[in-house]
């Protein structure tokens, strides 16, 4: 427990420090604002906003979430090669340590570390937004979008990102988790066969759905359930909200068992 | 030739991996469709020429600078590390565009290529890869020089794409975004500025390129510790 | 190759003064330069191979100013460098890595590149295990490497910061002598922490401290600054409080120990003929 806890300590405040780790979704919000039509505009938009302040900060929630994740996932890409890469990692090996306790320090202190400026932007925007309508309980919802929209989608990214460039370069990892990062969640399931839509969705279809009842900032989008002539209907179940806590369920145990392949991966290279 | 191929090397595997990967999905994405119709495969086929090949090698460019072990030795030498540097991301491009012109050439045997009405002939065509490529390729390089991280400079570079893919109408509302679109050919809202905009990302890869050089001159930047 | 560097100053980013006001001349031959760590050693050695750039002053090697882009080009096609951190690519072998690096200082010719490379592995005695790959190679083979690197365009002027780190003493012997043997007419450039290195190879040394000179001559002369300072205490008491302690040797009585100290550490003290360690320390204000 000791060593899980200064893992944690010691790879949050490692990441938490790194200049690029704030710089990234500094320059991500920037042109995010330029280029207009988000919501990070809208919300303050008389004209624009919705009614709803729910709707206002699960909108939010989503398009911060599409988007800043994927610096999220680059950012994390190499956490795990590094350590062999600076010749750390055969010192860390000769502690009495636990190596599984290191690996999920490492996991939980770099990706909360990361997670900071996207939560830090997050709340920001709705507290302003909750100010700017008067509506104080638009916190509250942020504060529920964030935990089971945004957080388990941000553990399965980490998870990636640790675990999967130690079978591939880290560029390549990056050019394939952006990739997958929109024909799993964005890509129409009418278009190809895609996982988004699915109860295995990063970007939370279910929880959007079931939990908040969202259906896009105009009410007139589908985020979760079954989608007529698209393949993989099977993983598409009607929304229902016990279905919504199975599917973060399996975000988070498809995020353990990708770090515990990682991890044994690992232990087989350096045994 | 030798040094040529040294530095081949040194771009690493991702170079060399990625562009085959990148056309091989685009084609695997075309033929997933379940509807085929002769425009839209053609237009997938296309587009993954112009999206996929491009974010290939622009993370590769994007993480040039940063982790070369012999730095020191590097920033020693008579050959200027900037120029050996510009060598790796000349070998990623070529290869890039050996992998692209394959692939277009097939798609222009196999008929593919005139199925998509906005193909813009054989020869203009291929900036329909060219461009995006060496623009966001060189805002890779420009990234990397910058914040000499990989991890900093690739997330800023799939950012980028993200965000034309996500957000494409909202981006080419203005002129300027329009002008620096990166899938104007597949999914551009103004034909007519095409060209205009083939040559504005033509013109903003190079100006990064020259931006990321320049930096590079002061070898003291990469001395000192990366962004780790 | 002489180097000439008057008022020499460089301040990193955050107000670190790396050096300050340096004045020192390097003639040919052997030299060696002390120093604690964060002394400045590897800033000067840096900014000589023409990688970092000065704050203030002037350095001029071979007669060329290093604070222009065609005068460090000029000192580079004449330079060897061993740096202290010594980086690799552990995909190559060694002898392609030193093909490489050969191909970097401009030796475009293939079979006087390719005999070059024989002729240094052969110096340091990686000839059998040449077309292994660098990533199998223990911490001295790849300083050995880094050695060969160092030699390939026979350069004028040689740089190498703590060369002997990771070698064996067997390999440290013959490291020193080819240095030695090397010089000639060269400058070799030599900055270690191992004060032995110094005394076995040098006649002249300088020393740094916080960013400033405050040594320059030769060995003799260093050794000399602890004349009357160098102490034998043999005690079975506490370790003597007084100057720094050299070493400590189990003795008869309890221990002997040798210290460097302004006055008698006690009235049992011994004087000693100083060493030139000694004599480091006494001039770094620890005797």
């Amino acid at each position: 427990m000791t060593a899980f806890r200064a893992s944690v300590r010691y790879e949050f405040r490692m990441q938490v420090r790194k200049r690029s780790v704030w710089i990234v979704p500094a320059l991500t919000l920037v042109l995010f604002v330029l280029i207009g039509g988000s919501l990070l505009r809208d919300l303050f938009d008389p004209g624009e906003r919705p009614l709803d302040p729910r709707t206002g900060v699960v909108g939010l929630a989503v398009q911060l979430h599409a988007l800043l994740s994927i610096g999220f996932g680059c950012l994390l890409a190499d956490r795990m090669v590094r350590d062999d890469r600076l010749g750390v990692a055969p010192i860390l090996d000769a502690t009495p340590a636990s190596p599984g306790a290191r690996l999920a320090g490492k996991y939980l202190g770099a990706a909360a570390a990361t997670a900071i400026p996207i939560a830090v932007a997050y709340f920001g925007f709705a507290a302003a937004y909750a100010i700017d309508i008067g509506q104080q309980v638009a916190m509250a919802w942020a504060l529920a979008a964030f935990a089971v929209v945004i957080v388990p989608g941000l553990l399965l990214v980490a998870a990636f990102a640790l675990a999967v460039p130690m079978i591939m370069p880290a560029p390549l990892f990056r050019v394939l988790f952006v990739g997958y990062w929109l024909w799993g969640n964005i890509v129409s399931p009418e278009m190809m066969p895609t996982l988004a839509r699915t109860l295995f969705h990063p970007l939370g279809g279910y929880p959007l759905d079931a939990l908040f009842d969202f259906h896009g900032i105009d009410g007139e989008d589908t985020w979760a359930g079954p989608v007529a002539g698209a393949t993989l209907n099977v993983l598409r179940p009607e929304p229902t909200p016990a279905l919504a806590w199975l599917s973060i369920v399996l975000l988070i145990a498809v995020s353990a068992a990708t770090l515990a392949g990682g991890h044994a991966l690992r232990a087989r290279r350096i045994h | 030739m030798t040094l040529w191929r040294y530095e081949a090397r040194r771009a690493g595997p991702a170079a060399v991996l990625g562009p085959p990967l990148a056309v091989a999905l685009g084609v695997a994405a075309a033929f997933a469709y379940p509807e085929p119709s002769d425009t839209t495969t053609a237009r997938i086929l296309l587009g993954g020429l112009e999206m996929a090949v491009p974010l290939a090698a622009a993370v590769v460019c994007s993480a040039l600078i940063g982790r070369d072990p012999a730095r020191e030795i590097q920033l020693a030498a008579p050959t200027p590390y900037r120029i050996t540097l510009l060598r790796r991301m000349i070998v990623v491009l070529a290869w890039t565009a050996c992998v692209a012109a394959l692939a277009a050439a097939v798609l222009i045997a196999t008929g593919w290529w005139a199925r998509w009405p906005q193909n813009h002939g054989l020869v203009a065509g291929q900036l329909t890869w060219l461009a995006p490529t060496v623009g966001l390729s060189g805002l890779g390089f420009a990234a990397g020089a910058v914040l000499r991280s990989p991890a900093a400079a690739g997330a800023i570079v799939t950012t980028v794409w993200a965000i034309q893919q996500f957000f494409g109408p909202a981006v080419q509302e203005h002129r300027p975004g329009r002008l620096l679109y990166l899938f104007a050919t597949t999914r551009g809202e103004s034909p007519a500025e095409w060209t205009a905009n083939r040559l504005t990302l033509l013109g903003a890869g190079a100006a990064l390129i020259a931006f990321g050089l320049l930096l590079l001159g002061r070898a003291e930047r990469l001395i000192s510790e990366e962004d780790e | 190759m002489r180097i000439e560097i008057s008022g020499l100053t460089k301040t990193y980013r955050g107000r670190v003064h790396a050096l300050e006001n340096l004045d020192l001349d390097i003639p040919t031959g052997m030299f060696g330069l002390l120093g604690a760590n964060g002394a400045g050693k590897s800033t000067l050695m840096r900014i000589l191979a023409g990688i970092v750039r000065p704050t203030a002053g002037r350095v001029v090697v071979g007669g060329h100013d290093l604070a222009t882009g065609s005068g460090r080009t000029a000192v580079q096609r004449e330079l060897g460098y061993l740096p202290q951190d010594l980086g690799v690519y552990p995909d190559l072998t060694a002898r392609r890595f030193l093909d490489y690096v050969a191909l970097l200082k401009g030796m475009d010719d293939s079979s006087a590149r390719r005999r070059r490379v024989g002729e240094l592995l052969e110096v340091v005695a990686l000839t059998e295990h040449a077309d292994r790959r660098l990533r199998g190679f223990s911490g001295g083979m790849r300083q050995r490497v880094g050695i060969a690197q160092a030699l390939l365009a026979d350069p004028r002027l040689l740089i190498v910061d703590e060369p002997t780190a990771g070698l064996d003493p067997e390999e440290r012997i013959r490291f020193r002598t080819l240095l030695s043997q090397f010089a000639g007419r060269r400058t070799v450039l030599l900055s270690t922490h191992i004060v032995d290195d110094i005394g076995q190879t040098c006649r002249e040394a300088a020393v740094l401290a916080k960013g400033r000179l405050i040594f320059r001559g030769t060995v003799e002369e260093l050794t000399r600054r602890a004349e009357g300072r160098v102490w034998s205490v043999v005690t079975d008491g506490p370790v003597p409080a007084e100057g720094t302690v050299v070493s400590a040797l189990p003795h008869d009585d309890g221990m002997r120990y040798r210290v460097v100290a302004r006055t008698a550490p006690s009235p049992q003290a011994r004087p000693l003929e100083p060493n030139l360690e000694d004599g480091y320390l006494a001039v770094t204000g620890r005797g």
